[in-house]
């Protein structure tokens, strides 16, 4: 087949004024540059980052076992603050699994062409962050062991059910079923790339076992066809998903009574956080990736720079919420809120976390505003990093600097973490890392498909544009 | 290349994705089928204890009642175990020979009480009184069952917090008057579920469900 | 039981208590029935010769934490064998509870079920017993009721028909429990290394005493603790016939000689003063914490308490100290003055007061060293004589007798002396001093050699006794050293031969109430690991060592009735015993003469001017630790854990300092400074501590201790005593700080000392005001209270609680309050509430369910201090109860805010949630270590939880289900009184009432109804069950700050 002509990339849609795959690229090229990570073999620089991951993975094991065999004592809480690192990290990993889902499903709905490239490494993003947020709410609880099963509604001998009314008997629905709709979208995506994967493979085992994953498909019409309309149908589902799970790990604050946590803003403002870090942690990872797995033609800068795009317009959303949180204590006249927003937030003891906060995630992403900066790797890169503390760091000022001063000044008290929470934290970094470097191991970290798809329709756009009519060739 | 997988491959897979559910559900399903089940709540269990101790010469043939013994069981919390003084009361004059009697009087003699063996237990985190339950007319058999036909006497009822709560819900069933509490033949002459109401009206009923009615 | 308005009640608990001391007499311990109790009841009443069982007791207690298990638990009742396996289970933790709970796999354990072999008849298994007893610390007896459970005493109460206690107990009464169960006790009679028999202790006692008899008893000595009890004075006399040179030299270093000299100065002879506070209008305080310690605290508690009601007849208390106490910080006025200027100020006082009153003229003249607030003290002085006979000065334990000799001379002279007025005198029980004076005496004579034998009977005395006299350095010269205590402590470490001493709760004797009414001292238990009577060790002297405690003790009362048949004797003696005291045998007050006061002039004269010419430097001020008294309480760990009542401070002492000195001399709180004194120096942490007196440093005794035997008590805090000489024993200058550099990281509950640290505009949890304030009714102070309180709007429709038979609520007086602690160590005994030790308290993660916040307003230098008691306060709409995913927290149908331990997963949720942070987590495993012997002293009542549960106050739910299923049995409805939570019926002050909201004459539905009444966090509308009422003070007009 013809390479396509360079006319080709100039599209006629001034929304997308670059090309999202660069140089000439044929059906087999493609399959060739994204299935190569796959078949070669792991590099020394591989190697290296997984080992670092599995020690930190390590440091997770030790955390979970001594906080089992110690209890909620072995980390730094106490009474007022009751919940710290481990909720800490459980809304920041959720938040950051927002990406996958958004870029998926919104955009798929919204035909943003520009996502298929990093769809599917945003996806499985979701799912690793999803998987790190899971552990802390049962891991958080004194008596791990009941909370398993206490908190599923099922007719017990005890004749008692779980309380409805709380927010954290919410959560265990919402996140379970994120993480199950989360999986099934991934999975689905993967499933021609796996067959792709079947017949590119050498040894016949992994032909099997790819063979198995791959759920026999044979690329028929009536596959696609059949594939197309349930990934929309799984974009559908997943779209509210985006906006509920976040919202509703949100009221676990906002249906409380202490001030800082007491605010309705709180939904809005905890999705846009959500895609806020999402994004930026797709892009510190994206950045290595295309550099090391070749895929530059693919995920192109103009990805990068509407990726900006997104966190510029999130972190204003979530500097709003800021603002608004301190317009509210003043226009209320609460005083405990006030207390809690004007002097403990800027002055108290824990003022250092929430000025980082306020420069990483108000400050830090304005300089997107420059297209210098948007189109600069570098720059992407370490903003993103920031914006991922930063993040932390809100959560941080929402769960502990709340807590640690509330009503009664008799009861205030300070907070510092033991090293169990800290490697519980670095922990989930190194299970999510492990995870991550697994998938570009063993699966396509581009939906190849789609892309394909993709050049097929920019190829007949440019047909038509030269020749006027006249079907491309479909694969 | 060689065909790895065939059509019947297909098949294969939907069963094994359906089996793997089914099994799932099951086992839950299992478990729960397996909690209600009297095995799982050690009854129907008749325990070995270390003095032949048999209910239904006591009660049936000797007509004692069952507070001669538990005699604590209208004034306190505690039904409480009989002292070895007690079983002396008697068998001090009667069966005084009997070898089957020896760990009695030995317990007497050496001072050391006798070791039985836990038959009917809620957990310690539940505080359950006997005084009120029996003067508000529920009858022994209602928790403990038949123990009158108990050769060696095993759990008759549940006891598990479904358990209480099924009467503390709904006590008419299970209320009698005061004077038959020990009767283990008593039926309510006439619709029960009147008697019942009747009696709770009677004796005051008023069953609470708050959580430290038994949880303190 | 305590409620005066409630005779009936209190008759039918004396006929339970009547017949119990035969219980304890025989078979105190059921399962260990002995020869004694299975001979009949008749002969048994002679209690079987002790020292058989001892030998045998010695064989067993090998592995003696063991000796605990096997001697009883099980036998108790199943419901002991419950406590214990209790114990299995908490340690349950993971799957097999797990599944147990659902009902699911784990198949019932093999448990044993160990009855009784004989019944004791008055016991009911499950049912408490209560028995009345006594217990005398410094020397007086307070009067207790103790709770059994199955002959395991699990609760301590205040006797409400003793004089001195009327109800009442103290912190350090509260935490006696935990005593008795303590495995660090000594368990052994030892000789050098060796473990020894009683008998042959009382064969070479019977041996050495007739050999000393040959020279009257030359080189014997006993060094005891200053005591009332009529049985030991009676020993101490015949052993003193027996051996005429023989000395008994009593020593405690918190008594001081100074309250027996002043009275003697002013009155000719040694006199006990005794202060009737319920008759006092103004009360000056003159470094006299006696709401804070000592054996008045109970009786004066209440009594002060009682008058606090705002109005005409509301009193006014002064008070003159160098350091903050609990009787600081209720004072209307407080003169922060250093310790060694108060005798200058008593001075100034009777100068004042000379003017006006012509009987003190002659004092006017006396020798002052520092200059006064004159405003203060003409106001003060006015307002003393304007309450002439009503008023009261007390001078403080911590004063020289020249202050006691003026406080003495201006109430004489002030008529407040006398019957019916606010002073009386009492003959001083004890004979001689008890302070330094007599200790130094007794070590004169070990240095020159003239001590063969020492019987120390007084607690520890090498720990407390002043460092110069260098009793570790002597003890050893002496050939023969017998020592009487609880523990091996550093006394132990240095004596042949170590007795272990009972525990009040484990001995028989008999005690002397401050106002001489004698309560006879019975036991609860048998001892737990074989300990003696001190009046059995004294005994021993007498050939009478194989006579029991009992005996004892029986013989010398039935010797006191001559002629009484002992049918007769043993009908007084069972009501005695029932009743808790001796009916007619309070001492008569002394009718004093007057005052010369010409003489008293002289002789103070020189004294104050001795006192007034002390060297410069700052001040070193001693006190006695409020938790740990003289360190023999060290090793309590509920009182280890327990919140300095001003600083909050726990598992420590401190160099308590004042903000401007610690400036001046550049430290801050944490820095560890050397103390030097004189030659000597130790190092200790600074604290400052708000109100404290300028250039003055207060440390506290009774830390640093080092007994090998007690593992709570080693190394917390540090040794003031190491510095501590006899002839400063409290005050002295000439004190120096000097910076070693380390830091020191305090475990305080209570970090912040205002109400708004932060300057936050939020209304004041505790709310105070001025007594003119609050008689006018249109005060801005009513107004704000009138905000906080009464429902408020809201758009849900509130549940109706007035239909339920019991809503139960409960108010506090902040005007009673004194942070006297009681309640906080009453909760956590009722509870089973775990100690979660220094470093976990450092983390902000102590258990105790009821807490006193403390909040200081005004100027650091110079604050008011207001104590704000807050444990669960029952919120009809609870925050925490909606957020729990389990239902682990809900409503009763009664509106209490219930927790079902069992069902916590540990979210901690409701905690976050609560506004008030009253809920208490268990972090860690705190209970699953507990001893056998721990276990015993639970409440059975109530679930020792596991870790990972979230727990609270609930009202002693235990006590109002038990109380509820009483009631209804009998058919009746619960009578306003007869019900009381632990905190309720703990406090001396009574400023804790509970009870019906729907009764309308109970108690506590009037206090709801007060006009200082206001809800905490009202603006939140968390509808609180617990009102609290507004403290007001009683501010002398001509003091009123000018603002």
């Amino acid at each position: 087949m013809s390479a396509a002509p360079s006319s080709a990339n100039v599209s006629r849609d001034p929304l997308e004024p670059t090309v999202l795959i660069e140089g000439a690229q044929t059906d087999q090229s493609l399959n060739d540059s994204l299935l190569n990570h796959v078949w070669r073999g792991a590099g020394r620089g591989w190697w290296m980052l997984f080992g670092c991951a599995l020690s930190a993975l390590g440091l997770l094991l030790i955390g979970i076992t001594y906080t089992l065999y110690k209890g909620i004592g072995a980390w730094g809480n106490n009474i007022p603050v009751g919940w710290a690192f481990g909720i800490i990290n459980f809304v920041w990993w959720i938040g950051i699994g927002h990406a996958g889902t958004l870029i998926s499903a919104i955009l798929l709905l919204l035909q943003q062409k520009w996502r298929t490239s990093i769809n599917r490494f945003a996806e499985a993003m979701t799912l690793f962050a999803v998987i790190c947020a899971l552990l802390f709410p049962l891991l958080h609880t004194g008596r791990p062991w009941f909370a398993a099963y206490w908190l599923m509604p099922y007719p017990s001998v005890q004749g008692i059910w779980p309380q409805f009314k709380s927010p954290l008997t919410w959560d265990v629905f919402a996140v379970s079923t994120y993480f199950t709709i989360s999986l099934l979208f991934w999975y689905l995506g993967l499933v021609p790339d796996l067959a792709s994967l079947r017949d590119s493979s050498k040894s016949r085992t992994k032909r099997i076992v790819y063979g198995i994953f791959a759920l026999g498909w044979r690329g028929s019409g009536r596959h696609w066809s059949e594939y197309k309309w349930s990934y929309l149908l799984l974009a559908g589902l997943s779209t509210p998903l985006v906006l509920s799970v976040h919202t509703i790990v949100s009221f676990d604050f906002a249906v409380s009574v202490i001030p800082g946590w007491h605010t309705t803003i709180f939904p809005p403002y905890f999705v846009a956080g959500a895609v806020f870090s999402g994004f930026a942690m797709v892009a510190t990872w994206m950045i290595p990736a295309r550099q090391f797995l070749g895929l530059k033609h693919v995920v192109t800068i103009k990805h990068l720079e509407n990726m900006c795009k997104v966190m510029l317009a999130t972190g204003m959303m979530v500097t709003y919420g800021y603002i608004m949180e301190h317009f509210i204590a003043w226009y209320s006249g609460n005083p405990y809120e006030q207390g809690q927003f004007f002097k403990t937030r800027w002055h108290g003891p824990m003022q250092g976390i929430f000025l980082t906060m306020v420069f990483c995630n108000c400050v830090v992403p304005q300089i997107f505003w420059f297209k210098k900066a948007r189109t600069h790797v570098g720059v992407i890169w370490f903003a993103s990093i920031l914006i991922n503390v930063g993040m932390w760091c809100e959560r941080f000022n929402i769960v502990v600097t709340s807590l640690h001063r509330d009503f009664l000044p008799s009861s205030w008290q300070n907070y510092a973490p033991t090293w169990v929470d800290i490697s519980l934290f670095i922990g989930t970094i190194g299970l999510f890392s492990t995870l991550f470097l697994l998938f570009l191991k063993f699966v396509p970290a581009v939906a190849i498909t789609e892309v394909k798809e993709l050049r097929h329709e920019m190829e007949h756009e440019a047909h038509h544009a030269s020749v006027g009519g006249g079907a491309g060739a479909h694969g | 290349m060689s065909l790895l997988f065939r059509p019947r491959h297909n098949t294969l897979a939907q069963i094994s994705l359906f089996v793997v559910a089914a099994g799932a559900l099951g086992g839950l399903g299992g478990l729960m089928v397996y909690a209600r089940t009297p095995y799982a709540r050690g009854m129907q269990d008749p325990i070995e204890q270390p003095i032949q101790f048999d209910h239904r010469h006591h009660t049936r043939d000797e007509g004692i009642d069952c507070r001669y013994c538990h005699n604590t069981v209208d004034k306190s919390p505690s039904a409480s175990i009989p002292p070895t003084q007690l079983c002396l009361n008697c068998h001090s004059q009667i069966w005084n020979k009997s070898p089957l009697l020896d760990p009695v009087r030995r317990s007497f003699i050496d001072n050391k009480p006798i070791e039985w063996r836990r038959v009917n237990k809620v957990p310690e985190f539940v505080f359950f009184n006997h005084a009120i339950h029996v003067n508000k007319g529920v009858g022994c058999v209602s928790c403990h069952g038949r123990v009158d036909l108990m050769p060696a006497v095993e759990k008759g009822e549940p006891l598990t917090m479904g358990f209480c709560l099924d009467c503390h819900r709904h006590p008419e069933k299970n209320l009698r008057p005061v004077s038959e509490v020990v009767n283990m033949d008593w039926k309510p002459d006439g619709d029960p579920e009147e008697t019942g109401k009747a009696l709770a009206e009677e004796n005051h009923v008023h069953t609470r469900t708050s959580c430290t009615t038994c949880h303190r | 039981m305590s409620c005066d308005d409630n005779k009936e009640a209190r008759a039918k608990d004396r006929q339970k208590r009547r017949s119990l001391p035969i219980v304890t007499a025989e078979t105190p311990r059921p399962s260990t029935a002995t020869a004694a109790q299975a001979a009949p009841r008749q002969s048994s009443r002679v209690a079987a010769p002790r020292y058989w069982r001892s030998i045998e007791e010695r064989e067993a207690a090998k592995a003696i934490a063991l000796g605990a298990v096997n001697e009883f638990p099980p036998g108790a009742d199943e419901l002991a064998e419950g406590s214990v396996s209790r114990r299995g289970f908490m340690q349950l933790l993971g799957a097999s509870t797990a599944l147990a709970t659902v009902g699911a796999a784990c198949r019932k354990p093999n448990e044993k079920i160990v009855p009784f072999v004989r019944r004791p008849e008055e016991l009911t298994p499950g049912n408490p017993l209560h028995f009345a007893t006594a217990y005398a610390l410094e020397g007086f007896a307070s009067g207790l009721l103790a709770t059994s459970h199955e002959g395991r005493p699990t609760k301590i109460e205040g006797n409400p028909d003793h004089p001195e206690t009327l109800g009442g107990t103290t912190a350090i009464e509260q935490a006696l429990i935990l005593g008795l169960y303590d495995d660090d006790r000594a368990k052994v009679l030892r000789r050098g290394g060796e473990s020894t028999a009683w008998r042959t202790f009382l064969e070479d006692t019977k041996a050495r005493a007739q050999r000393l008899e040959a020279n009257k008893g030359a080189g014997l000595r006993f060094l005891v603790e200053p005591s009332a009890s009529p049985l030991l004075g009676d020993l101490r006399r015949r052993i003193l016939a027996r051996f005429p040179m023989a000395k008994f030299v009593s020593y405690s270093s918190t008594t001081s000689d100074g309250a027996a000299e002043g009275p003697r100065l002013a009155f000719g002879q040694p006199l006990v003063a005794r202060h009737d506070l319920d008759k006092a209008k103004v009360i000056l305080s003159l470094d006299a914490d006696f709401l804070g310690e000592g054996p008045e605290l109970p009786r004066a508690t209440r009594a002060f308490a009682a008058r606090r009601a705002p109005g005409p007849e509301m009193n006014r208390l002064y008070v003159v100290e160098p350091a903050l106490t609990g009787t600081g910080a209720m004072a209307d006025h407080r003169l922060r003055l250093r310790g060694t200027d108060i005798p200058s100020f008593a001075a100034a006082l009777v100068a004042e007061l000379a003017t006006d009153t012509p009987a003190l003229a002659p004092l006017a003249g006396l020798p002052k060293s520092a200059s006064f607030d004159q405003r203060w003290i003409r106001a003060l002085a006015h307002d003393l004589q304007r309450s002439r006979g009503s008023s009261v000065v007390i001078a403080g334990r911590r004063q020289p007798a020249a202050v006691h000799a003026l406080a003495a001379a201006i109430n004489a002279a002030l008529g407040n002396v006398g019957a019916g007025s606010t002073v009386t005198y009492l003959l001083s029980p004890f004979d001689g001093s008890s302070g330094p004076k007599a200790l130094g005496a007794l070590v004169e004579d070990i240095a020159a050699g003239g001590v063969d034998t020492l019987v120390i009977t007084a607690s520890n005395p090498v720990y407390t006794a002043p460092v110069d006299f260098k009793l570790a350095q002597l003890l050893p010269r002496v050939p023969t050293t017998i020592y009487h205590g609880v523990y091996e402590d550093e006394t132990a470490a240095l004596c042949g031969t170590m007795i272990p001493a009972t525990h009040p709760l484990e001995t028989w004797g008999d005690a002397r109430a401050l106002d001489g009414t004698v309560s006879i001292i019975q036991p609860l238990i048998t001892p737990l690991w074989g300990a003696f009577a001190e009046t059995q060790v004294l005994a021993a002297f007498l050939d009478e060592g194989d006579v029991s405690a009992h005996e004892l003790v029986r013989r010398y009362w039935f010797g006191q009735r001559p002629g009484n048949q002992a049918a007769a004797f043993d009908a007084a003696w069972e009501k005695w015993l029932a009743d808790g005291v001796l009916p007619g045998t309070a001492a008569q007050p002394v009718t004093v003469p007057a005052v010369d006061g010409q003489a008293l002039a002289t002789v103070i004269g020189t004294q104050l001017a001795a006192l007034t010419a002390k060297a410069d430097g700052l001040e070193l001020g001693f006190v006695n630790d409020q938790r740990l008294h003289d360190g023999r309480f060290a090793n309590n760990a509920w009182l280890q854990e327990l919140p300095h009542s001003i600083t909050k401070h726990t598992w420590d002492n401190a160099v308590m300092i004042s903000e401007a000195t610690a400036k001046a001399q550049g430290f801050e709180t944490g820095d560890v400074v050397a103390l030097q004194y004189r030659d000597r120096s130790v190092e200790g942490p600074i604290l400052i501590v708000p109100g404290h007196a300028d250039d003055a440093v207060t440390v506290a005794l009774g830390h640093g201790r080092e007994g090998t035997g007690e593992s709570i008590a080693k190394g917390v805090g540090f040794n003031a005593g190491a510095i501590r000489t006899s002839d400063a024993p409290w005050y002295d200058r000439g004190l120096k700080l000097a910076r070693t550099g380390d830091e020191h990281k305090f475990a305080i509950t209570q970090t912040q000392w205002t109400m708004s640290p932060d300057g936050r505009k939020s209304p004041p949890p505790a709310v105070d005001a001025t007594l003119a304030e609050f008689l006018n009714d249109g005060s801005k102070f009513h107004e704000d209270l009138e905000e906080r309180r009464g429902p408020l709007p809201t758009i849900h429709e509130p549940v109706d609680y007035s239909h339920v038979q019991y809503k139960w609520g409960m108010s506090i007086d902040l005007n009673k309050c004194t942070g006297c602690n009681a309640c906080v160590v009453a909760c956590q005994a009722e509870n089973n509430i775990p100690v979660v030790g220094k470093e976990n308290v450092r983390k902000g993660r102590h258990m105790q369910w009821i807490r006193i916040d403390r909040y200081f307003t005004g100027p650091v230098a110079d604050p008011e201090v207001i104590n704000q008691p807050l444990g669960c306060v029952q919120c009809e709409t609870a925050p925490c109860e909606y957020v729990c995913p389990v239902n682990a927290t809900v409503h009763s149908d009664e509106g209490l805010n219930e927790m079902a331990y069992n069902r916590c997963i540990g979210t901690r949720y409701c905690s976050n949630n609560c506004p008030y942070k009253v809920r208490r987590f268990n972090f860690l495993d705190y209970t699953s270590e507990y001893t056998a012997a721990r276990m015993m002293g639970t409440n059975p009542d109530v679930t020792v939880r596991a870790r990972g549960v979230m727990e609270k106050c609930t009202y002693c739910v235990q006590r109002i289900e038990r109380k509820r299923i009483d009631t209804r049995i009998a058919g009746r409805d619960i009578k306003d009184g007869e019900l009381e939570t632990a905190c309720q019926q703990g406090c001396p002050a009574r400023a804790i009432e509970f009870g019906s909201l729907n009764d309308p004459n109970a108690k506590v539905t009037r206090l709801h109804a007060d006009a200082r009444r206001y809800d905490l966090l009202h603006e939140i509308g968390t509808r609180p069950r617990t009102a609290y009422l507004a403290r007001v003070r009683n501010i002398n007009p001509d003091l009123a700050k000018v603002d």
